[in-house]
Protein backbone atom coordinates (compact mmCIF):
# COMPACT_ATOMS: atom_id res chain seq x y z
CA UNK A 1 0.00 0.00 0.00
CA UNK A 2 2.95 2.28 0.57
CA UNK A 3 3.60 4.54 -2.30
CA UNK A 4 6.86 5.86 -3.62
CA UNK A 5 5.52 8.51 -5.93
CA UNK A 6 3.96 8.25 -9.35
CA UNK A 7 7.19 7.79 -11.23
CA UNK A 8 8.11 4.92 -8.94
CA UNK A 9 11.10 6.63 -7.28
CA UNK A 10 10.93 8.49 -4.02
CA UNK A 11 11.91 12.10 -4.47
CA UNK A 12 15.16 12.77 -2.67
CA UNK A 13 14.86 16.53 -2.42
CA UNK A 14 12.27 18.18 -0.24
CA UNK A 15 9.99 20.24 -2.39
CA UNK A 16 10.15 24.03 -1.89
CA UNK A 17 6.35 23.98 -2.04
CA UNK A 18 6.32 22.35 1.37
CA UNK A 19 8.34 25.26 2.66
CA UNK A 20 5.93 27.71 1.01
CA UNK A 21 2.94 25.90 2.56
CA UNK A 22 4.65 26.03 5.96
CA UNK A 23 5.31 29.74 5.57
CA UNK A 24 1.68 30.39 4.63
CA UNK A 25 0.39 28.39 7.62
CA UNK A 26 2.83 30.13 9.96
CA UNK A 27 1.78 33.54 8.60
CA UNK A 28 -1.90 32.68 9.12
CA UNK A 29 -1.23 31.55 12.70
CA UNK A 30 0.72 34.77 13.33
CA UNK A 31 -2.20 36.77 11.89
CA UNK A 32 -4.68 35.06 14.21
CA UNK A 33 -2.45 35.58 17.24
CA UNK A 34 -1.80 39.21 16.33
CA UNK A 35 -5.54 39.87 16.42
CA UNK A 36 -5.64 39.14 20.13
CA UNK A 37 -4.47 42.75 20.45
CA UNK A 38 -7.48 45.09 20.09
CA UNK A 39 -5.41 47.62 18.13
CA UNK A 40 -4.63 45.03 15.45
CA UNK A 41 -8.23 43.78 15.42
CA UNK A 42 -9.61 47.27 14.84
CA UNK A 43 -7.09 47.69 12.02
CA UNK A 44 -8.94 44.95 10.08
CA UNK A 45 -12.42 46.35 10.75
CA UNK A 46 -12.52 48.50 7.58
CA UNK A 47 -11.69 45.39 5.53
CA UNK A 48 -14.50 43.46 7.17
CA UNK A 49 -17.05 46.25 6.70
CA UNK A 50 -16.06 46.71 3.05
CA UNK A 51 -16.44 43.00 2.34
CA UNK A 52 -19.70 43.03 4.30
CA UNK A 53 -20.94 45.85 2.07
CA UNK A 54 -20.07 43.87 -1.01
CA UNK A 55 -21.63 40.66 0.28
CA UNK A 56 -24.75 41.98 1.85
CA UNK A 57 -25.27 45.62 1.08
CA UNK A 58 -26.00 45.68 -2.60
CA UNK A 59 -28.63 44.07 -4.77
CA UNK A 60 -27.51 41.98 -7.71
CA UNK A 61 -28.00 43.60 -11.11
CA UNK A 62 -30.49 41.89 -13.37
CA UNK A 63 -30.44 43.39 -16.89
CA UNK A 64 -33.68 41.74 -18.04
CA UNK A 65 -35.58 42.93 -14.98
CA UNK A 66 -34.18 46.42 -15.50
CA UNK A 67 -35.22 46.54 -19.18
CA UNK A 68 -38.74 45.26 -18.59
CA UNK A 69 -39.27 47.49 -15.55
CA UNK A 70 -39.81 44.44 -13.36
CA UNK A 71 -36.97 45.50 -11.08
CA UNK A 72 -38.68 48.80 -10.30
CA UNK A 73 -42.00 47.08 -9.61
CA UNK A 74 -40.33 44.54 -7.35
CA UNK A 75 -38.52 47.31 -5.50
CA UNK A 76 -41.81 49.12 -4.94
CA UNK A 77 -43.53 45.91 -3.80
CA UNK A 78 -40.73 45.27 -1.33
CA UNK A 79 -41.04 48.80 -0.01
CA UNK A 80 -44.77 48.39 0.46
CA UNK A 81 -44.38 44.98 2.06
CA UNK A 82 -41.89 46.41 4.52
CA UNK A 83 -44.30 49.22 5.28
CA UNK A 84 -47.20 46.80 5.82
CA UNK A 85 -45.05 44.73 8.15
CA UNK A 86 -44.16 47.79 10.13
CA UNK A 87 -47.70 49.01 10.30
CA UNK A 88 -49.24 45.68 11.27
CA UNK A 89 -46.78 45.34 14.11
CA UNK A 90 -47.54 48.75 15.44
CA UNK A 91 -51.28 48.44 14.86
CA UNK A 92 -51.68 45.50 17.21
CA UNK A 93 -49.55 47.08 19.88
CA UNK A 94 -51.11 50.50 19.50
CA UNK A 95 -54.72 49.34 19.86
CA UNK A 96 -54.11 47.55 23.12
CA UNK A 97 -51.82 50.09 24.65
CA UNK A 98 -53.01 53.48 23.52
CA UNK A 99 -55.93 53.66 25.89
CA UNK A 100 -53.99 52.55 28.94
CA UNK A 101 -51.06 54.74 28.07
CA UNK A 102 -53.21 57.79 27.74
CA UNK A 103 -54.73 57.18 31.12
CA UNK A 104 -51.38 56.63 32.77
CA UNK A 105 -49.84 59.69 31.21
CA UNK A 106 -52.74 61.76 32.39
CA UNK A 107 -52.44 60.45 35.92
CA UNK A 108 -48.68 60.95 36.04
CA UNK A 109 -48.65 64.15 34.03
CA UNK A 110 -45.97 62.46 31.94
CA UNK A 111 -44.56 63.57 28.62
CA UNK A 112 -44.98 60.76 26.03
CA UNK A 113 -42.00 58.95 24.50
CA UNK A 114 -40.83 60.27 21.14
CA UNK A 115 -41.73 57.91 18.26
CA UNK A 116 -39.03 55.40 17.43
CA UNK A 117 -37.10 56.18 14.25
CA UNK A 118 -36.08 52.97 12.55
CA UNK A 119 -34.74 51.47 9.37
CA UNK A 120 -36.15 48.21 8.06
CA UNK A 121 -33.63 46.07 6.21
CA UNK A 122 -33.49 42.66 4.60
CA UNK A 123 -31.31 39.96 6.11
CA UNK A 124 -28.91 39.19 3.29
CA UNK A 125 -26.49 36.81 4.97
CA UNK A 126 -26.48 34.68 8.04
CA UNK A 127 -24.21 32.01 9.36
CA UNK A 128 -24.51 29.31 11.95
CA UNK A 129 -20.78 28.72 12.12
CA UNK A 130 -18.82 28.08 15.26
CA UNK A 131 -17.84 31.71 15.77
CA UNK A 132 -20.08 34.62 16.75
CA UNK A 133 -23.70 34.18 15.63
CA UNK A 134 -24.31 37.18 13.45
CA UNK A 135 -26.49 38.24 10.53
CA UNK A 136 -25.84 40.82 7.85
CA UNK A 137 -28.58 43.31 6.95
CA UNK A 138 -28.58 45.43 3.80
CA UNK A 139 -28.79 48.84 5.45
CA UNK A 140 -25.93 50.80 6.90
CA UNK A 141 -24.72 54.25 7.72
CA UNK A 142 -26.06 55.63 4.42
CA UNK A 143 -29.59 54.55 5.37
CA UNK A 144 -29.34 56.12 8.82
CA UNK A 145 -28.45 53.10 10.95
CA UNK A 146 -26.53 54.15 14.03
CA UNK A 147 -23.70 52.28 15.79
CA UNK A 148 -25.14 50.01 18.46
CA UNK A 149 -28.62 50.12 16.91
CA UNK A 150 -31.16 47.61 18.21
CA UNK A 151 -32.47 45.05 15.71
CA UNK A 152 -36.03 43.73 15.99
CA UNK A 153 -38.22 41.47 13.92
CA UNK A 154 -41.90 40.57 14.09
CA UNK A 155 -41.25 38.34 17.09
CA UNK A 156 -39.16 40.70 19.17
CA UNK A 157 -35.55 41.55 19.91
CA UNK A 158 -33.05 40.09 17.43
CA UNK A 159 -29.76 41.65 18.49
CA UNK A 160 -27.52 44.63 18.32
CA UNK A 161 -25.44 46.18 15.54
CA UNK A 162 -21.77 45.46 16.24
CA UNK A 163 -20.29 46.48 12.93
CA UNK A 164 -21.55 49.21 10.66
CA UNK A 165 -20.69 49.59 7.01
CA UNK A 166 -21.84 52.16 4.51
CA UNK A 167 -24.57 49.88 3.15
CA UNK A 168 -24.61 46.98 5.58
CA UNK A 169 -24.82 46.22 9.27
CA UNK A 170 -23.62 43.15 11.13
CA UNK A 171 -25.92 42.24 13.98
CA UNK A 172 -24.82 40.11 16.92
CA UNK A 173 -27.80 37.87 17.70
CA UNK A 174 -29.08 37.57 21.25
CA UNK A 175 -28.74 33.80 20.77
CA UNK A 176 -24.95 34.17 20.78
CA UNK A 177 -23.08 32.99 23.84
CA UNK A 178 -21.23 36.28 24.12
CA UNK A 179 -24.30 38.54 23.95
CA UNK A 180 -25.53 39.91 27.26
CA UNK A 181 -29.01 41.39 27.53
CA UNK A 182 -30.40 42.75 30.81
CA UNK A 183 -33.94 41.37 31.06
CA UNK A 184 -36.88 41.18 33.43
CA UNK A 185 -39.99 39.09 33.83
CA UNK A 186 -43.09 40.88 32.58
CA UNK A 187 -45.23 39.85 35.56
CA UNK A 188 -42.73 38.97 38.29
CA UNK A 189 -40.39 41.88 37.54
CA UNK A 190 -37.41 39.68 38.38
CA UNK A 191 -34.21 40.97 36.80
CA UNK A 192 -31.46 38.87 35.21
CA UNK A 193 -28.87 38.87 32.46
CA UNK A 194 -29.64 36.81 29.37
CA UNK A 195 -27.09 35.12 27.14
CA UNK A 196 -27.34 32.59 24.32
CA UNK A 197 -27.26 28.93 25.19
CA UNK A 198 -25.75 26.18 23.11
CA UNK A 199 -29.09 24.39 22.62
CA UNK A 200 -31.03 27.27 21.06
CA UNK A 201 -32.53 28.42 24.36
CA UNK A 202 -31.35 31.46 26.28
CA UNK A 203 -29.71 31.12 29.67
CA UNK A 204 -30.15 33.49 32.60
CA UNK A 205 -27.51 34.58 35.05
CA UNK A 206 -27.26 37.05 37.95
CA UNK A 207 -30.68 36.01 39.24
CA UNK A 208 -31.80 37.30 42.62
CA UNK A 209 -31.65 34.76 45.42
CA UNK A 210 -35.16 35.21 46.75
CA UNK A 211 -37.45 36.11 43.85
CA UNK A 212 -38.26 33.76 41.00
CA UNK A 213 -39.74 33.94 37.52
CA UNK A 214 -43.22 32.67 36.74
CA UNK A 215 -43.34 29.73 34.35
CA UNK A 216 -44.38 30.90 30.88
CA UNK A 217 -44.18 34.63 31.54
CA UNK A 218 -42.78 36.92 28.90
CA UNK A 219 -39.23 38.18 29.20
CA UNK A 220 -38.64 41.81 28.30
CA UNK A 221 -35.58 44.01 28.17
CA UNK A 222 -35.05 45.89 31.40
CA UNK A 223 -32.95 48.76 29.95
CA UNK A 224 -30.36 48.42 32.68
CA UNK A 225 -26.98 49.48 31.38
CA UNK A 226 -28.57 51.63 28.72
CA UNK A 227 -27.75 49.40 25.74
CA UNK A 228 -31.36 48.34 25.05
CA UNK A 229 -34.60 50.25 25.49
CA UNK A 230 -37.03 48.97 28.11
CA UNK A 231 -39.89 46.63 27.29
CA UNK A 232 -38.75 44.91 24.09
CA UNK A 233 -40.02 41.35 23.89
CA UNK A 234 -37.24 38.79 24.16
CA UNK A 235 -39.07 35.53 24.73
CA UNK A 236 -40.80 33.26 27.20
CA UNK A 237 -39.27 31.80 30.33
CA UNK A 238 -39.55 28.12 31.12
CA UNK A 239 -38.06 25.79 33.68
CA UNK A 240 -35.64 23.24 32.27
CA UNK A 241 -34.38 21.02 35.06
CA UNK A 242 -33.26 23.34 37.83
CA UNK A 243 -32.57 26.29 35.52
CA UNK A 244 -34.69 28.98 34.02
CA UNK A 245 -34.30 29.10 30.23
CA UNK A 246 -35.70 31.50 27.66
CA UNK A 247 -37.38 30.51 24.42
CA UNK A 248 -36.54 33.31 21.98
CA UNK A 249 -39.53 35.00 20.34
CA UNK A 250 -37.54 36.26 17.40
CA UNK A 251 -36.88 32.72 16.19
CA UNK A 252 -40.60 32.02 15.76
CA UNK A 253 -41.38 35.01 13.55
CA UNK A 254 -38.35 35.20 11.32
CA UNK A 255 -39.58 36.84 8.13
CA UNK A 256 -36.15 37.70 6.77
CA UNK A 257 -36.38 41.37 7.72
CA UNK A 258 -35.14 43.33 10.70
CA UNK A 259 -35.95 46.80 11.90
CA UNK A 260 -33.02 48.69 13.35
CA UNK A 261 -33.87 51.39 15.84
CA UNK A 262 -31.36 53.78 17.37
CA UNK A 263 -29.94 52.79 20.74
CA UNK A 264 -31.37 54.61 23.74
CA UNK A 265 -29.73 57.92 24.31
CA UNK A 266 -29.03 58.82 27.88
CA UNK A 267 -27.99 62.40 28.04
CA UNK A 268 -25.46 63.47 30.58
CA UNK A 269 -26.81 65.73 33.27
CA UNK A 270 -26.01 69.36 32.61
CA UNK A 271 -23.94 70.95 35.29
CA UNK A 272 -25.64 74.00 36.68
CA UNK A 273 -23.68 77.03 37.64
CA UNK A 274 -23.83 77.29 41.39
CA UNK A 275 -24.22 80.87 42.46
CA UNK A 276 -22.09 81.86 45.45
CA UNK A 277 -24.40 82.98 48.25
CA UNK A 278 -24.16 86.64 49.13
CA UNK A 279 -22.47 87.25 52.47
CA UNK A 280 -25.08 88.39 54.92
CA UNK A 281 -24.51 91.84 56.30
CA UNK A 282 -23.49 91.85 59.93
CA UNK A 283 -25.99 93.32 62.47
CA UNK A 284 -23.45 95.96 63.36
CA UNK A 285 -23.37 97.23 59.74
CA UNK A 286 -27.16 97.33 59.68
CA UNK A 287 -27.18 99.34 62.87
CA UNK A 288 -24.69 101.86 61.43
CA UNK A 289 -26.84 102.29 58.28
CA UNK B 1 -22.45 -3.10 -40.69
CA UNK B 2 -19.87 -0.98 -38.92
CA UNK B 3 -18.29 -2.09 -35.69
CA UNK B 4 -19.65 -0.67 -32.42
CA UNK B 5 -17.89 2.40 -30.92
CA UNK B 6 -15.08 1.68 -28.44
CA UNK B 7 -16.45 1.17 -24.96
CA UNK B 8 -13.88 3.16 -23.00
CA UNK B 9 -14.67 6.43 -24.72
CA UNK B 10 -12.86 9.35 -23.08
CA UNK B 11 -15.08 11.92 -21.45
CA UNK B 12 -14.58 15.65 -21.81
CA UNK B 13 -13.57 15.88 -18.13
CA UNK B 14 -10.88 13.22 -18.47
CA UNK B 15 -9.34 15.21 -21.31
CA UNK B 16 -9.39 18.46 -19.36
CA UNK B 17 -6.08 19.73 -17.94
CA UNK B 18 -5.38 20.69 -14.32
CA UNK B 19 -5.79 24.45 -14.83
CA UNK B 20 -9.39 24.34 -16.15
CA UNK B 21 -10.19 21.73 -13.51
CA UNK B 22 -8.77 23.98 -10.81
CA UNK B 23 -10.76 26.96 -12.11
CA UNK B 24 -13.95 24.93 -12.37
CA UNK B 25 -13.48 23.62 -8.82
CA UNK B 26 -12.82 27.13 -7.52
CA UNK B 27 -15.96 28.37 -9.27
CA UNK B 28 -17.98 25.55 -7.69
CA UNK B 29 -16.61 26.40 -4.23
CA UNK B 30 -17.34 30.11 -4.67
CA UNK B 31 -20.90 29.39 -5.87
CA UNK B 32 -21.69 26.97 -3.05
CA UNK B 33 -20.09 29.35 -0.53
CA UNK B 34 -22.13 32.32 -1.72
CA UNK B 35 -25.34 30.29 -1.72
CA UNK B 36 -24.55 29.34 1.86
CA UNK B 37 -24.76 32.98 2.90
CA UNK B 38 -28.46 33.16 2.06
CA UNK B 39 -31.06 31.99 4.55
CA UNK B 40 -31.32 28.22 4.18
CA UNK B 41 -34.60 27.11 5.65
CA UNK B 42 -36.99 24.84 3.82
CA UNK B 43 -40.36 24.12 5.40
CA UNK B 44 -38.97 25.05 8.79
CA UNK B 45 -35.90 22.80 8.51
CA UNK B 46 -32.52 24.46 8.64
CA UNK B 47 -29.95 22.96 6.27
CA UNK B 48 -26.38 22.46 7.45
CA UNK B 49 -24.30 24.01 4.71
CA UNK B 50 -21.04 22.37 3.65
CA UNK B 51 -17.65 24.04 4.11
CA UNK B 52 -16.97 24.02 0.38
CA UNK B 53 -13.35 25.19 0.56
CA UNK B 54 -12.46 21.94 2.33
CA UNK B 55 -13.48 20.01 -0.79
CA UNK B 56 -10.82 21.92 -2.67
CA UNK B 57 -8.26 21.42 0.09
CA UNK B 58 -8.81 17.66 0.21
CA UNK B 59 -9.33 17.14 -3.53
CA UNK B 60 -6.56 19.36 -4.84
CA UNK B 61 -4.08 18.01 -2.30
CA UNK B 62 -4.43 14.47 -3.70
CA UNK B 63 -2.03 15.24 -6.56
CA UNK B 64 0.60 16.95 -4.42
CA UNK B 65 1.43 20.50 -3.43
CA UNK B 66 1.13 23.39 -5.83
CA UNK B 67 1.16 27.13 -5.47
CA UNK B 68 -2.08 28.04 -7.24
CA UNK B 69 -4.38 25.89 -5.08
CA UNK B 70 -2.62 27.32 -1.99
CA UNK B 71 -3.37 30.88 -3.11
CA UNK B 72 -6.98 29.99 -3.89
CA UNK B 73 -7.38 28.32 -0.50
CA UNK B 74 -5.93 31.39 1.24
CA UNK B 75 -8.43 33.61 -0.61
CA UNK B 76 -11.35 31.32 0.24
CA UNK B 77 -10.15 31.18 3.84
CA UNK B 78 -10.09 34.96 4.16
CA UNK B 79 -13.61 35.24 2.72
CA UNK B 80 -14.78 32.54 5.15
CA UNK B 81 -13.15 34.44 8.03
CA UNK B 82 -15.10 37.56 7.12
CA UNK B 83 -18.42 35.82 6.55
CA UNK B 84 -18.19 33.72 9.72
CA UNK B 85 -16.96 36.73 11.68
CA UNK B 86 -13.90 34.75 12.76
CA UNK B 87 -10.49 36.29 13.43
CA UNK B 88 -8.73 36.66 10.07
CA UNK B 89 -6.55 33.66 9.35
CA UNK B 90 -8.54 30.91 11.10
CA UNK B 91 -10.03 29.37 7.99
CA UNK B 92 -6.78 30.00 6.10
CA UNK B 93 -4.98 27.77 8.63
CA UNK B 94 -7.73 25.18 8.37
CA UNK B 95 -7.74 25.07 4.55
CA UNK B 96 -3.96 25.00 4.24
CA UNK B 97 -3.52 22.32 6.91
CA UNK B 98 -6.17 20.15 5.25
CA UNK B 99 -4.45 20.72 1.91
CA UNK B 100 -1.02 19.86 3.32
CA UNK B 101 -2.37 16.78 5.11
CA UNK B 102 -4.13 15.61 1.96
CA UNK B 103 -0.89 15.99 -0.02
CA UNK B 104 1.07 14.17 2.70
CA UNK B 105 -1.37 11.24 2.68
CA UNK B 106 -1.26 11.13 -1.12
CA UNK B 107 2.53 11.08 -0.93
CA UNK B 108 2.54 8.11 1.43
CA UNK B 109 -0.31 6.02 0.04
CA UNK B 110 -1.90 5.39 -3.31
CA UNK B 111 -5.09 7.37 -2.79
CA UNK B 112 -6.18 6.93 -6.40
CA UNK B 113 -6.19 3.15 -6.65
CA UNK B 114 -6.48 1.77 -3.10
CA UNK B 115 -10.22 1.79 -2.28
CA UNK B 116 -9.72 1.67 1.48
CA UNK B 117 -7.32 4.62 1.46
CA UNK B 118 -9.49 6.49 -1.02
CA UNK B 119 -12.42 6.27 1.41
CA UNK B 120 -10.58 6.62 4.70
CA UNK B 121 -8.36 9.55 3.82
CA UNK B 122 -11.18 12.10 3.12
CA UNK B 123 -13.04 10.86 6.21
CA UNK B 124 -9.96 11.42 8.34
CA UNK B 125 -9.15 14.75 6.72
CA UNK B 126 -12.66 16.17 7.10
CA UNK B 127 -12.97 14.90 10.69
CA UNK B 128 -9.57 16.36 11.54
CA UNK B 129 -10.43 19.67 9.92
CA UNK B 130 -13.70 19.99 11.82
CA UNK B 131 -12.03 18.97 15.08
CA UNK B 132 -9.42 21.66 14.49
CA UNK B 133 -12.14 24.18 13.67
CA UNK B 134 -13.97 23.33 16.89
CA UNK B 135 -10.76 23.68 18.90
CA UNK B 136 -9.87 27.01 17.28
CA UNK B 137 -13.37 28.41 17.67
CA UNK B 138 -13.63 27.26 21.29
CA UNK B 139 -10.22 28.73 22.14
CA UNK B 140 -10.83 32.05 20.42
CA UNK B 141 -14.41 32.42 21.67
CA UNK B 142 -13.47 31.49 25.26
CA UNK B 143 -16.14 28.80 25.58
CA UNK B 144 -16.78 25.38 24.05
CA UNK B 145 -18.82 26.14 20.93
CA UNK B 146 -21.77 24.02 19.81
CA UNK B 147 -20.80 20.67 18.35
CA UNK B 148 -24.06 19.72 16.66
CA UNK B 149 -24.08 22.33 13.84
CA UNK B 150 -20.44 21.53 13.13
CA UNK B 151 -21.15 17.83 13.05
CA UNK B 152 -24.08 18.41 10.69
CA UNK B 153 -21.85 20.49 8.42
CA UNK B 154 -19.19 17.77 8.57
CA UNK B 155 -21.73 15.21 7.36
CA UNK B 156 -22.95 17.50 4.57
CA UNK B 157 -19.39 18.32 3.52
CA UNK B 158 -18.35 14.67 3.51
CA UNK B 159 -21.43 13.36 1.71
CA UNK B 160 -21.30 16.08 -0.94
CA UNK B 161 -17.59 15.41 -1.46
CA UNK B 162 -18.28 11.70 -1.94
CA UNK B 163 -20.66 12.60 -4.77
CA UNK B 164 -18.74 15.45 -6.42
CA UNK B 165 -15.11 14.50 -5.70
CA UNK B 166 -14.34 14.24 -9.45
CA UNK B 167 -14.78 18.02 -9.71
CA UNK B 168 -11.85 18.50 -7.32
CA UNK B 169 -9.53 15.99 -8.94
CA UNK B 170 -6.82 17.85 -10.83
CA UNK B 171 -5.92 14.75 -12.82
CA UNK B 172 -2.15 14.90 -12.68
CA UNK B 173 0.63 16.05 -10.41
CA UNK B 174 1.97 19.60 -10.66
CA UNK B 175 4.64 19.77 -13.35
CA UNK B 176 3.63 16.41 -14.79
CA UNK B 177 2.89 16.38 -18.51
CA UNK B 178 -0.26 14.93 -20.02
CA UNK B 179 0.12 11.17 -20.50
CA UNK B 180 2.72 10.83 -17.74
CA UNK B 181 0.20 10.29 -14.99
CA UNK B 182 0.18 6.80 -13.62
Amino acid sequence: MARLGRSGTKSQKRSPKRLILGVFIFAAIALVLAQSAPQVRTFFNPVRTTVGDQLGGKEGFNAWAWITGQAERERRIKELEAEVRNLSRYKAAAISMAERLEAYEEILNLMGEPPARGVTARVTAENDGPFAQTILANAGRAQGVEPGAIALNEGGLVGRVIQLGEYSSRILLITDFNSRVPVMGEVSGVRAILYGGRDGLGSLTDLPERDDFIEGERILTSAEGGAFPRGLIVGEVRKVGADWRVKFSMAERDGGYVQMIPPPEIRKPVELEVETPAIAASPAQGARQ
Amino acid sequence: MSRSAPRNKKTLWSQTGPTPRLLFGAFAIATIGLLGLTPREFFGFSIAWPYAALWGAVGWGRVGLSLRPMILLILFGLVQDVTFHAPLGCFVILNLLAYGASAAIADMFDVMNEPLVAILSPVLLFSGAFLLLWLMASTLEDHPVRVLPLFASLLTTGLAYAVFQKVFDLGRRPGELAGQAG
